[in-house]
């Protein structure tokens, strides 16, 4: 019983840990998988000026920028192609990478 | 075509180059119609210069970028919602190619489409000078 009760634990424990480490990687990963870096950085704070910097800017305009390159919204000859080969959740995991990154962008008050 | 300075042709005598771009055209004339030309080319090479963007005239024209992009965690309900993008320090290249092709039709986006089809693109130029250095 007892061996039961810390198998079922240990699974939960190890079951928790890979959706933390999932959560924690995906976005990195696909970042330089995707080819996001080449243009946007590492970090989202573009090395190309006619890149828009990506560090802190919001998850949900990201993701919507994306699907609208894929869909076709947006028309941009290098981008349609990236945003093509993602899905909606590749998306969000780079979209919530990128928002967390250290940013320069702000909302300006006046 | 008076523009390119072609008139330079040594026609008629070999000993000696004149300013030619019609013939039968008396030198006086030609001499002027060719300084007017330089002066449109030159003129024309100051108009793309001028073309750069002034940060304090697109800060008098942003009242309406205000509305949305003036409001921390402002969000658009169509055509679902989502956040607008933060554009204080982004960079100015990308604001120039964001806002000409919302006005162009590049980019889908009726608010943004409305707002950006009355913009020039000294207007374009300003805001977005304005947006990249702004804190």
């Amino acid at each position: 019983m007892l061996n039961r009760t810390l198998g079922c634990l240990f699974a939960l424990l190890l079951g928790l840990s890979g959706v933390v480490m999932a959560e924690g990687t995906d976005g990195a990963q696909y970042i330089e998988d995707k080819g996001c870096v080449g243009c946007h950085g590492k970090d989202g704070n573009a090395m190309l000026m006619g890149a828009p910097k990506l560090g802190g800017q919001k998850a949900g305009y990201i993701v919507k920028s994306l699907m609208d390159y894929k869909n076709g919204a947006r028309n941009n000859a290098i981008m349609s192609g990236f945003a093509t080969a993602l899905s909606e959740e590749e998306m969000e995991a780079i979209a919530k990478y990128f928002e967390e990154q250290p940013s320069t962008l702000t909302v300006p008050k006046h | 075509m008076y523009l390119l300075p072609l008139g330079l042709t040594g026609r008629g005598r070999s000993d000696k180059v004149s300013l030619q771009i019609f013939t039968g055209e008396s030198n006086v004339q030609n001499i002027s119609k060719f300084i007017w030309s330089i002066a449109v080319i030159l003129g024309c090479i100051a108009g793309s210069a001028s073309a750069e963007g002034d940060p304090t005239a697109g800060k008098q024209k942003n009242a309406i970028c205000q509305g949305c992009h003036g409001i921390k965690d402002f969000k658009m309900a169509y055509p679902k919602v989502y956040p607008v993008p933060k554009i204080g320090g982004q960079n100015v290249d990308y604001l120039v190619s964001a806002l000409k092709a919302y006005r162009d039709g590049d980019r889908a986006n009726e608010t943004m489409h409305a707002i950006a089809a009355d913009l020039s693109d000294q207007d374009i130029e300003d805001l977005a000078a304005y947006y990249s250095a702004v804190q």
